[in-house]
């Protein structure tokens, strides 16, 4: 019995063995749409050059960051505003390439890389539905602000934990729009489900992200974020300095997918998947594909 | 002493230094902040979460324990294999979809929780009490109406008082299972101190973790021993010393 454990251990270590001998690359991905697809076009890619590629998707972005310091996950996509802000604690900045120049040299310090700036530009934004926001005269976050001021303990609002905590998030935007819902009109669910409980008008106000093709698809609209609080949230990679100066070509590769997405594509893309209901890995390919990326 | 109760008390030892360390790390890294730092909050989210436990429990174990009553009765044995099936397909379906699929017609929140918790808590207390009511002797219900007792009266005086360990073992399981599945509400905007444990998931952030996470393990532990407690007290005391005396001779 002990030979037998014996040989199947020496059998599994000679089989992870084998496995190595490509480039092994883990790619991470946090939990929404955008993220998986993102994910799956990288994977793509980097499967076409050669490389082993292991997934890691599914993940908030704190604990994807964690996984990412921690060498768990070699490289991911990014927001520069969650970079600076949720990661660094720095001061949100609207400008996008001071953002991205920002972000380089903060996480540059903790062996952190980032590369490949995108005009994929994937802010928070509340939303309300259209009809409702026209007859209330509610157009910005400001009008919204004097709306719950004067109608306390009215409005629901339908966030993920993570908005609902998150220093760019809810206090963030409580603090610089003076105003507050109760403890009891927030009501946190996984993200996705809120889009669900604003248009089922369960609740009144609900966080998205700008490029989520749903706001469009069941009439909701943006509150313009009238005092800039919310920062440029440009997707762009980041992976540790170590996979980066052990396999720099990697960067060239994420380019091209970096040169022909922007924010607009990116909501047909998460449309194609949310409200089509089409598979993540067939969209990422086929459009690669179209692309010419892909063969 | 013998080796075995050396051992059993070793490992009570070192599981007891295990929890205190846990809470003396706790209280020294701040875990619990949260807690006293918003009591409101905590005090909201603990009482969405004993609402939604409380009341999916409570109709689970007022509709379960009549049903398993019912169904044992030999005019209407043959529906048990039907309604067993039933419950265990609820059992089967993973907790988190049955969330999902409560939300699909009573839409996000507490409603739906409940409902899917409901459901969750209904077979383990109607197995358990089809198993104790099947388990009593057949001699003493026999003697019983050779007494000249009604079947009402077998039923309250004989079956229930002789299965009652095992309808309460099976509603202690349900609550405590429940307690923790109640955590997954967060997922549909049901509350709950789910909240706080997904939250530290999504921020990586061990203070609302352990905020949550902690008072939810203790809840459990707490109703574990209650339960205990009611089985001490409801069980008839000549069930129970034969009980040990099975046990000793095993």
């Amino acid at each position: 019995m002990k030979k037998a454990i014996g040989v199947v251990g020496l059998a599994s270590v000679a089989l992870l063995g084998a496995c190595s001998s490509g480039d092994q690359v883990t790619v991470g991905a946090k939990n929404f749409t955008e993220q998986f697809i993102l994910a799956k076009m990288t994977e793509l890619l980097l499967e076409q050059e050669g490389y082993e590629v292991e997934m890691r998707d599914n993940l908030g972005s704190t604990a994807l960051r964690q996984a990412l310091e921690n060498g768990q996950v070699d490289v991911t996509w990014d927001y520069t505003g969650t970079g600076l802000v949720t990661y660094n604690g720095e001061d949100p900045i609207a400008d996008v390439d001071e953002a991205f120049a920002r972000i380089q040299e903060v996480d540059g310090e903790q062996g952190i890389t980032w590369t490949n700036i995108s005009e994929v530009n994937n802010t928070y934004t509340l939303v309300m539905r259209e009809d409702q926001a026209n007859e209330l005269g509610i157009e910005s976050i400001s009008d919204l602000s004097d709306y719950v001021n004067d109608n306390p303990g009215e409005f629901r609002m339908a966030s993920d934990a993570e908005f609902a905590n998150r220093p760019d998030g809810l206090p963030g935007v409580y603090e610089t729009y003076g105003f507050e819902f109760g403890d009891a009109q927030v009501i946190e669910m996984n993200y996705g489900l809120n889009y669900d409980a604003i248009g089922n008008e369960e609740v009144e106000v609900a966080v998205g992200f700008s490029t989520d093709s749903r706001i469009p698809e069941l009439n909701l609209i943006n509150l313009e974020d009238d005092m800039d609080f919310f920062p440029a949230y440009s997707a762009a990679v980041s992976m540790t300095t170590e996979i980066y100066e052990e396999f720099p070509e990697m960067e060239e590769v994420f380019q091209r997918m970096a040169d022909i997405l922007d924010s607009e594509i990116m909501a047909e893309l998460n449309y194609q998947v949310d409200i089509e209901q089409r598979n993540v890995d067939e969209v990422a390919e086929e459009f690669l594909q179209e692309s010419g990326l892909l063969e | 002493m013998t080796r075995n109760k050396a051992i059993a008390l070793a490992v009570k030892i070192v599981f007891w230094v295990l929890i205190i360390a846990f809470f003396w790390w706790a209280f020294t890294s701040e875990a619990f902040a949260k807690i006293y730092e918003s009591p409101g909050t905590f005090f909201n989210l603990l009482s969405q979460h004993l609402t939604m436990v409380g009341i999916s429990a409570g109709l689970a174990i007022v509709i379960a324990v009549p049903l398993g009553i019912f169904i044992t009765r030999p005019k209407f044995r043959k529906s048990e294999w039907l309604l067993v099936n039933i419950a265990n397909l609820g059992q089967t379906i993973p907790s988190i979809a049955i969330l999902a699929l409560a939300m699909g017609f009573l839409g996000i929140g507490i409603r739906a929780a409940i409902v899917a918790l409901f459901i969750y808590s209904l077979l383990p207390i109607l197995q358990n009490t089809i198993a104790g009511l099947d388990s009593v002797d057949p001699a003493a219900k026999d003697a019983a109406k050779g007494m000249g007792l009604t079947p009402a009266q077998i039923l309250f005086k004989i079956e229930l008082p002789s299965a009652s360990y095992s309808i309460l073992a099976g509603i202690r399981t349900a609550v405590v299972l429940n307690i923790g599945t109640a955590a997954l509400a967060y997922l549909i905007g049901g509350g709950g101190l789910g909240v706080w444990i997904f939250t530290g998931i999504q921020l990586f952030d061990p203070q609302f973790l352990i905020s949550g996470a902690v008072p939810v393990t203790l809840l459990a532990i707490l109703v574990d021993y209650m339960f205990r407690g009611l089985q001490f007290a409801v069980v008839p005391k000549g069930l129970r010393l034969a009980r040990q005396a099975a046990i000793k001779q095993a």
